[in-house]
């Protein structure tokens, strides 16, 4: 356990001006299970694709058994004993699953024997079967892998890995969308692989799973590594907490918002946040008894709520919640199975995105969604797309550029080039263009410094305040909620509890939602 | 060349040995009798059609063309890149038999054909260069890079001093008597056409077509598994060529002269992906099958009708008809039919004993 064999040392890779590792630190000891969290854009994956060669580190060095391979390509990683799972599971479709099986290259033989012969010696099918036997696919030797469900696919792509024996096996997400007695027989296989002496890192967002399995924990939070630990230590920390949570804030943390009362005291005059008010008013949008998914079984399994006039409702819950899904069923992209979701009355369930985005609802989706050739302000017009009258653009426009100035400042520069926080106000800026009553906004302050975040959210509520509805899905719970009238907690696919943002925010439950388990005993004691 | 011999590539090349169909052996041994009985009749053909030289001139074609789609295939086929510029081999080993014929002076006859092999490797070291450039992109990139390269193939074919501009080059005239040319054409190209299936059957089964399946499914993780993609893909890509190059050189030297539009032909590099889809790509039969039916009619239809257009029409209807039915080709979908017949059949026959098979497969 002592010797370290797989090390990470001041890693750090940008995309454009997102640095998405800041000289992270990742040590994988010999015959342990480590474990690799963090909240969604933490770098989990990347830090992933940087050790296994499939991206290039800016800065740092990667070492594996003492040796570097910083930057190696990933048919020598995978050659050297590091072998990799996918987020979302990748098998060969076409081939079937005992082919799939047998790609993986042996370590020891050179590249022309590991071609100029039979696909597959006796042996070799042999053993294939063996592991196909041992994850419990077997009997589905001679199917197109293109045939497996979901967590089948799972197991043939960490069964198709072992072939090779690697001495490593990264795992992304390995009980992802998999249904629980299936996620046991995944970690007892894991756990029987170990005690045959493999050594794992497994990037989990179940932290059940995570905490029983890991020997040794590692949190990232944006590009940086947070904490290493035993499972207990890192759930104890309130360093982690926040990490998920979304820190306290930098600026103005307590005294807007005040929490000196009880939930009675809201932010937003017009709205007294509890029950009774959403009766007297009817609600914009009612989603009610929605199930959704996409093939690989319900992600959303009976979700209702209602987003009332007026104010900003604030959806929060770890991930694989079911939050992205949820906005994907909302604007049209997916159909839910059952249930359905009404704006203003009339249901919206069936109706193309076009047609939905035609009635008023208009949404900025998650990070990196204008054209970064275009110039900002053509960027902001081809939010008026669908608009024919060329005055009402012009007039649209202005008031835009009233709002955002940087829209007027920068109009003739290439979107590309501005910076993170720039880009999320040009891209409010685009969706106010068709005027919607309804803003849906998927995580704003994803991949944002604390400044710029509170710059995004100054103008969520500024846009709130003109009159608009706002529905926001946000990471960061902590600040999400404090500037929201209403909060929505989905955890699993339903939803957990609903109040005003404040009760959301206080409520003791929330903690254990993130962490799995109770975090408040353990730090409150 | 036919629709079992693709349900045995695609089937039974994985077979396991010991949980395998119980009818896995007659199948292999149905395959190889009809393979066999194919070949007999491909090589006792020119005996029954002797009479007829039109007959014997459309199958010279067909054959050419079964050949260079089933060389095509290794590449494109096995590894998904769809490649639109293999009109480059064709015309490199056409020009390669004509300038050797006529720099080094060979009198015609068997000599000429014994430069085919030549021709062939010729191709295979263009295709490394192009290979190299075109294969550092993926998907529609490469298609589109494919068929630049094609371009700028011809128009040097057209220009260089050596290939005699728009003129092109005559080959020496041989003087086979008009009921045996036809017949001599056929047979080298007929062994040609062999050597290039077996080619494909043992890339189908070796781990080298394991590696190219892998990449056409998904590239980026075959990488993971360790599989050296760049030169997987630049092996299959010239070893594509090869054969290509070779009937090139002969399709040259039965027409007897070459010029760029001909040799260089954009509709060429069209036919080779249009008779690979209709006949189902990616498998052994299907370019077989693909070239066999759309070649013979051509040529065909350009013979009775070659005034008017029409067979142009008849042509395009049949391909869309094929297309419209069996959107994966012909072979592919024959076979799915065939196999989920035979496992019905197999699922009826035996009932009571699949319960206990399946329990010890998983025990």
């Amino acid at each position: 356990m002592s010797v370290s064999l797989i090390d990470v040392e001041g890693v750090s890779k940008a995309y454009g001006g997102v640095q998405a590792l800041q000289l992270c630190n990742l040590s994988v000891p010999e015959g342990s299970i480590s474990g690799l969290i963090g909240p969604n854009g933490s770098g989990k994956t990347t830090l992933f694709n940087v050790i296994t060669g499939y991206e290039r580190a800016s800065a740092g060095e990667v070492r594996f058994a003492g040796r570097a391979i910083t930057n190696s390509t990933p048919d020598r990683v995978f050659n050297l004993g590091i072998g990799r799972t996918f987020q979302l599971t990748r098998i060969f479709a076409r081939l079937t699953v005992l082919e799939n099986m047998l790609v993986a290259t042996q370590r020891s033989e050179g590249w022309l024997r590991s071609v100029l012969r039979l696909a597959g010696s006796a042996s070799e099918r042999g053993r294939a079967l063996e592991l196909l036997e041992f994850v419990g696919i077997a009997r589905l030797a001679s199917e197109p892998a293109g045939n497996l469900s979901y967590g089948q696919r799972k197991l043939l792509e960490l069964a198709s890995l072992l072939v090779a024996d690697p001495a490593v096996l990264l795992l992304d997400e390995p009980a992802g969308g998999v249904n629980p007695t299936l996620i046991n027989q995944l970690s007892a296989r894991i756990r029987e692989l170990n005690e045959a002496g493999k050594t794992f890192l497994v990037v989990e967002h179940n932290m059940e799973f995570v905490m029983a399995l890991c020997h040794q924990v590692t949190v990232l939070s944006q590009g940086r590594t947070l904490i290493s630990g035993t499972p207990d230590v890192v759930r104890a920390d309130p360093g982690v907490l926040d990490a998920y949570l979304g820190d306290e804030g930098t600026e103005d943390s307590d005294d807007t918002p005040a929490p000196a009362s009880l939930a009675a005291a809201s932010p937003r005059v017009e709205t007294p946040s509890a029950g009774p008010p959403s009766a007297a008013q009817p609600p914009v949008l009612t989603i009610k008894g929605v199930v959704a998914g996409y093939g690989g079984g319900d992600i959303l399994r009976d979700v209702s709520f209602d987003v009332p006039e007026g104010g900003i409702t604030c959806i929060v819950g770890p991930n694989g919640a079911g939050k992205s899904t949820l906005l994907a069923t909302v604007t049209g992209l997916l159909r839910p199975r059952l249930g359905e979701i009404r704006f203003r009355g009339a249901p919206l369930t069936g109706l193309s995105p076009g047609q939905i985005v035609g009635q008023g609802i208009s949404m900025v989706p998650q990070a990196h969604s204008l054209f970064p050739q275009m110039t900002v302000e053509e960027n902001v017009e081809m939010g008026a797309f669908t608009i024919r009258d060329r005055a009402l653009v012009a007039k649209r426009l202005a008031s835009v550029q009233e709002l955002f100035p940087i829209v007027k400042e920068r109009a003739k520069e290439k979107a590309g080039s501005l910076s993170g926080g720039q880009q999320r106000l040009v891209e409010f800026a685009r969706c106010l263009m068709l005027d919607p009553e309804l803003i849906i906004l998927d995580e704003p302050s994803m991949g944002l410094d604390p400044q710029t975040r509170g710059t995004v959210f100054e103008t969520v509520t500024l846009m709130n305040e003109q009159g608009r509805t706002i529905l926001l899905v946000e990471q960061n719970a902590r600040a999400g909620l404090r500037l929201s009238t209403r909060g929505v907690v989905l955890e699993n696919g339903t939803v957990r509890l609903t109040g005003s943002g404040h009760e959301v925010l206080e409520h003791p439950e929330i903690a254990a939602l993130y962490l799995g388990g109770s975090v408040s005993a353990p730090s409150a004691g | 060349m036919s629709a079992s011999a693709g349900t045995d590539s695609s089937s039974a090349a994985p077979a396991v040995p010991g949980s395998s169909a119980p009818g896995t052996g007659r199948i292999r041994l149905a395959t190889s009798l009809f393979v066999l009985v194919v070949l007999v009749v491909a090589v006792l053909f020119p005996l029954a059609e002797n009479s007829r030289q039109g007959t014997m001139s459309i199958a010279v074609f067909a054959v050419i063309f079964m050949v260079a789609v089933s060389a095509w295939n290794i590449f494109s086929g096995y590894s998904g890149y769809l490649a639109l510029g293999h009109a480059v081999f064709f015309g490199v080993g056409a020009y390669t038999v004509a300038l050797m014929a006529q720099d080094w002076h060979v009198p015609a006859g068997w000599a000429i054909m014994a430069l085919l092999p030549v021709c062939g490797v010729v191709a295979g070291l263009v295709a490394i260069p192009v290979g190299l450039v075109a294969l550092r992109t993926r998907r529609h990139t490469f298609v589109v890079v494919t068929i630049a390269v094609f371009f700028i193939f011809q128009t040097l074919a057209t220009n260089l001093a050596f290939t005699g501009g728009t003129g092109g080059i005559q080959l020496p005239f041989v003087s086979w008597t008009f009921s045996v040319y036809n017949e001599r054409f056929y047979y080298v190209a007929l062994v040609i056409l062999v050597a290039t299936v077996a080619l494909s059957w043992a890339v189908r089964r070796s781990r080298f077509g394991l590696q190219l399946m892998a990449i056409r499914d998904d590239e980026d993780r075959a990488r993971g598994m360790g599989v050296r993609t760049g030169r997987v893909k630049l092996a299959a890509f010239v070893v594509s060529a090869i054969p290509v190059g070779m009937v090139g050189g002969l399709w040259a030297y039965f027409l007897g002269s070459v010029y760029p539009q001909s040799a260089f032909d954009p509709l060429f590099d069209i036919a080779l992906a249009l008779m690979g889809f209709f006949g189902g790509i990616g498998t052994i039969a299907g370019p077989l099958v693909g070239a066999l039916v759309l070649e013979s009619l051509q040529q065909y239809f350009t013979q009775t009708f070659s005034a008017n257009g029409l067979y142009l029409i008849i042509y395009g209807g049949l391909f869309l008809v094929v297309i419209l039915l069996m959107p994966r080709g012909i072979v592919p979908s024959v076979s799915h039919r065939l196999r989920s017949w035979r496992a019905q059949r197999v699922d009826r026959a035996s009932k009571p004993a699949a319960g206990s098979d399946a329990a010890g497969v998983t025990g």
